[in-house]
């Protein structure tokens, strides 16, 4: 989930979306697509048209110079149309889907990528990424992927091997993990990296906010079945969000694991509903996560409303401390960033886009199912009370969250976890 | 008073009620609150010196004096001198016990009774051995610290039933720390995970039973009286971070909810709680805590250092780093230990008095309650100064008493 200041940073000036290269054709990259020049057209296709995917390619369309919207896809054609409505009032000249280009229904995704786009944007909720991600690197296409990039280790493990084959493709993988992209937490991870702050021997990251209500839609039952009443309100179910902690917090544990040039080695974790009374997910978590020799990360994220809010990362070392997202740091060598920041959701688009012209991909698609790893991970020990060892979630849990089969029917919704009962898969 | 040795003229300036000049004087031990923490505390304090002796007890039901006094007369015999007489059950049962021929008390009711407990005994002139935790809300640890204040100018001895202070291994370790072993401390954990306790107590209501006395005979899971887990028990644990850090909290964010412990038996406590505790120069000391069945079962403490850092629990401490140290339990029971030392210090006429540092450990607790009850990040100062919280009843009598709702983050209010 995108914060506040996001409306406030959106605007970029023309100069700082022209940083094409105009160098010559990369032909020797075996990209799909070779792209000669900062003006030559780049069509992107959008495969999830809610808020996000939405908010998403309007920063992709204004991130960088020729970027055209031709295809779009969603499970609803509501959805869709109000994407659309959207994207035509915000970036009018960009948006080329003609009619037929407009696909619904559970394989809208197939059909976008059938189109003659060359990078789609995939914001479906969480639970479909690994599915769509694997279909849109097999068709050759370049990927803005949103966070997280899974709900449980079947569809992380699938997100990683297709980011190997994205890879081995020399297709660009972006993720909405977007502080990746932030100037001001490129210069203070990397003083954290050059030893600034010593050996990091703690660290802390919080997202306590509010409880979404309004920003994430929720859809009464009404006369929807099941599976469709559960993909409207997807945020609020396990399988379709992975649950707050994995859809939110999943930033902060990103910027950790960045931090830390790590990924945990076990957890144990917490959590419950002390007042959430919609879905199945829970309201509040609280992980120890313990990266390599020993050292302990605490994690913690809330979504209740009237409580004190706290949305940082914040790393401990020998000679200091950093407060990451406020690019500080304290010890025997201050530091305080105090240069520019650019909106990161754009950010992180004018680096894909750059990228695939440049024929140098990057490729963030490992990355960020390491840190979804975490997230999920954290929720599972959480939901079951249960300490967890990474390499036993990543190689030997069996979770899926899948449903029995994507179709508008009958789908009982689990019921809300409970540590010491709910078990571990 | 059955002191053998002369009254000395110093002494009596002080305003002391007992004078003890040599080991083998008597010491007249009178019990408020007979539950099994109170027997417990009781078998090992008659155990911890030769002539102590048991010689009233005090509770709020009679069939709670019944089975402590049989218990203790079936391990202590000859050491239990406690008559009909000096038997008292009901609400004023303290202040009887109180008036009693008694050197010292130990106080095991419930903890929302600490802090009136405490007074009135030190202002009997009482030695007070005090069970952990000592108060429930901040208006009770303020009224602690003002009668530990009184204890040191009437010479008055008071222990708190935090035994790990005394459990060999943490001693010999702390001291480590404190003297630099793993350099200066930039982190922490405590953490502290399993057991329900769901098969604690009656569980079933009799149909004789006052709102009140089912409040009282389920007390662990009422706030009001137990403080909640976080407070009832894992004050021990929080005890032994301020010790590490030689500081307590200035402030803290916690959460926490009830997501097992759900039925009505339950009463209004939470059965998971993580609060992050930030100490003096920012650091920050993380805190879990859960009583819940069949999860990962933890408990343990964890001090960061710039050179190094430990790992605590009951039966050892290791610190690896640039000083590298182990220490294991030596075996000595610490609960027998702290009433030793506490009958040592009351027949040598020395200071001991730790009521400000449990009533400082308690408030840690209940910071951390009152955070995660109410969503809301809190200042010690505040909480210290300036909380109006007190969760006490209208009246004691065995009547109606609704229960206050569990709490819910971000509604319930900041008192």
């Amino acid at each position: 989930m995108k914060e506040k200041v996001r409306e406030k940073t959106r605007q970029l000036s023309r100069r700082d979306f022209i940083k094409t290269s105009a160098a010559g054709a990369v032909l020797a990259s075996g990209t799909n697509r070779i792209f000669a020049a900062g003006s030559d057209e780049l069509r992107i296709g959008l495969i999830g048209c809610g808020g996000q995917g939405t908010r998403d390619i309007i920063s992709c369309v204004k991130s960088s110079r020729g970027v055209e919207i031709v295809a779009m896809g969603d499970l609803f054609k509501d959805r869709l149309q109000q994407s659309l409505d959207e994207l035509r009032k915000d970036v009018p000249s960009a948006v080329k889907v003609a009619s037929d280009k407009r696909f619904v229904g559970f394989d809208a995704y197939k059909k976008v990528l059938q189109t003659n786009v060359h990078m789609v944007l995939l914001t479906a909720p969480p639970h479909w990424r690994a599915e769509h991600f694997q279909a849109a690197v097999e068709a050759g296409k370049h990927v803005f992927m949103e966070k997280p990039a899974g709900v449980d280790p079947k569809g992380i493990r699938s997100v990683i091997k297709t980011a190997e084959l994205a890879r081995r493709k020399r297709l660009s993988v972006v993720a909405g993990t977007q502080r990746r992209h932030s100037k001001k937490y490129q210069e203070t991870i990397r003083r954290i990296h050059d030893g600034q702050i010593g050996k990091i021997v703690a660290a802390q990251g919080y997202w306590n906010g509010s409880d979404m209500l309004g920003y994430w839609q929720w859809y009464e039952k009404d006369g929807r079945s099941d599976m469709e009443w559960q993909c409207r309100s997807w945020p609020w179910f396990t399988w379709t969000s992975g649950d707050h902690i994995v859809e939110q917090h999943v930033h902060n544990l990103d910027v950790l694991n960045w931090a830390l040039q790590a990924h945990p080695v076990q957890c144990i974790g917490m959590g419950g509903r002390a007042i959430r009374d919609l879905g199945n997910i829970y309201d509040h978590f609280a992980v120890e996560y313990e990266y390599p020799d020993g050292v302990r990360v605490s994690s913690m994220c809330r979504q209740i409303n009237g409580c004190t809010e706290r949305r940082a990362e914040h790393v401990v070392g020998t000679k200091g401390v950093a407060d990451v997202n406020l690019g500080v740091i304290t010890g025997e060598r201050p530091f305080k960033y105090d240069g520019p920041d650019p909106d990161h959701y754009v950010m992180e688009m004018a680096d894909l886009v750059r990228s695939i012209r440049d024929g140098s991909p990057i490729n963030e698609g490992k990355q960020v199912a390491g840190s979804t790893m975490n997230a999920v991970m954290g929720r599972m020990s959480a939901y079951t009370g249960r300490a967890l060892k990474w390499d036993w979630v990543m190689k030997a849990s069996k979770l899926d969250l899948t449903p029995p089969k994507y179709e508008f029917g009958d789908l009982p919704v689990r019921p809300v976890a409970v540590p010491g009962k709910t078990k571990l898969v | 008073m059955r002191t053998s040795a002369a009254v000395g003229a110093g002494a009596l300036a002080l305003g002391t009620s007992r004078i003890y000049a040599a080991g083998s004087d008597t010491v007249r031990v009178g019990l408020i609150g007979c539950g099994g923490r109170g027997t417990h505390d009781t078998t090992k304090c008659l155990n911890s010196a030769e002539n102590v002796e048991l010689v009233a007890m005090g509770d709020l039901f009679k069939d709670r004096i019944d089975r402590s006094r049989r218990t203790l007369k079936e391990r202590l015999a000859e050491k239990i001198k406690v008559t009909q007489d000096t038997c008292f059950v009901g609400w004023d049962a303290y202040k009887k016990v109180l008036a009693c021929d008694v050197d010292m008390v130990i106080l095991t009711e419930p903890p929302h009774f600490r802090p009136g407990h405490l007074k009135a005994a030190i202002r009997a002139g009482k030695h007070v051995f005090m069970e952990k935790p000592v108060a429930v809300d901040p208006v009770g640890v303020r009224s602690v610290i003002a009668s530990s204040e009184l204890a040191d100018r009437k010479r008055l001895t008071i222990v708190a039933g935090t035994q790990m202070r005394r459990i060999s291994h943490l001693v010999e370790g702390i001291k480590r720390i404190h003297d630099g072993a793993i350099g200066e401390l930039v982190g922490g954990q405590c953490v502290r995970i399993g057991g329900g306790m769901l098969t604690w107590g009656q569980k079933e209501r009799q149909p004789n039973w006052s709102d009140m006395e089912w409040h009282l005979r389920r007390w662990l899971f009422l706030a009001w009286l137990s403080g909640d887990f976080i407070v009832e028990m894992h004050v021990h644990n929080l005890d032994v971070m301020n010790w590490a850090l030689g500081a307590h909290p200035v402030q803290c964010i916690g959460m926490g909810g009830r997501q097992v412990r759900t039925a009505p038996e339950y009463g209004n406590v939470y059965d998971h709680f993580a609060v992050e505790y930030e100490y003096p120069n920012g650091v920050r000391i993380e805190y879990m805590g859960a009583q819940i069945d069949k999860v990962s079962d933890r408990n343990d403490q964890r001090l960061v250092g710039t050179k190094g850092r430990a790992y605590a629990d009951f039966g050892r401490i290791v610190a690896e780093g640039q000083n590298p140290f182990k220490y294991e339990w030596d075996e000595v029971d610490p609960c027998i230990k702290q009433h030793a030392d506490q009958i040592a210090a009351i027949r040598g006429g020395k200071r001991l008095n730790e009521g400000r540092r449990i009533a400082e450990s308690t408030m840690t607790s209940i910071m951390g309650r009152m955070s995660a009850y109410t969503g809301r990040a809190l200042k010690w100062d505040w909480a210290m100064k300036a909380s109006n919280l007190d969760l006490g009843p209208p009246r004691y009598e065995f009547g109606d008493l609704s229960m206050r709702p569990v709490a819910i983050p971000g509604k319930t209010q900041l008192i």
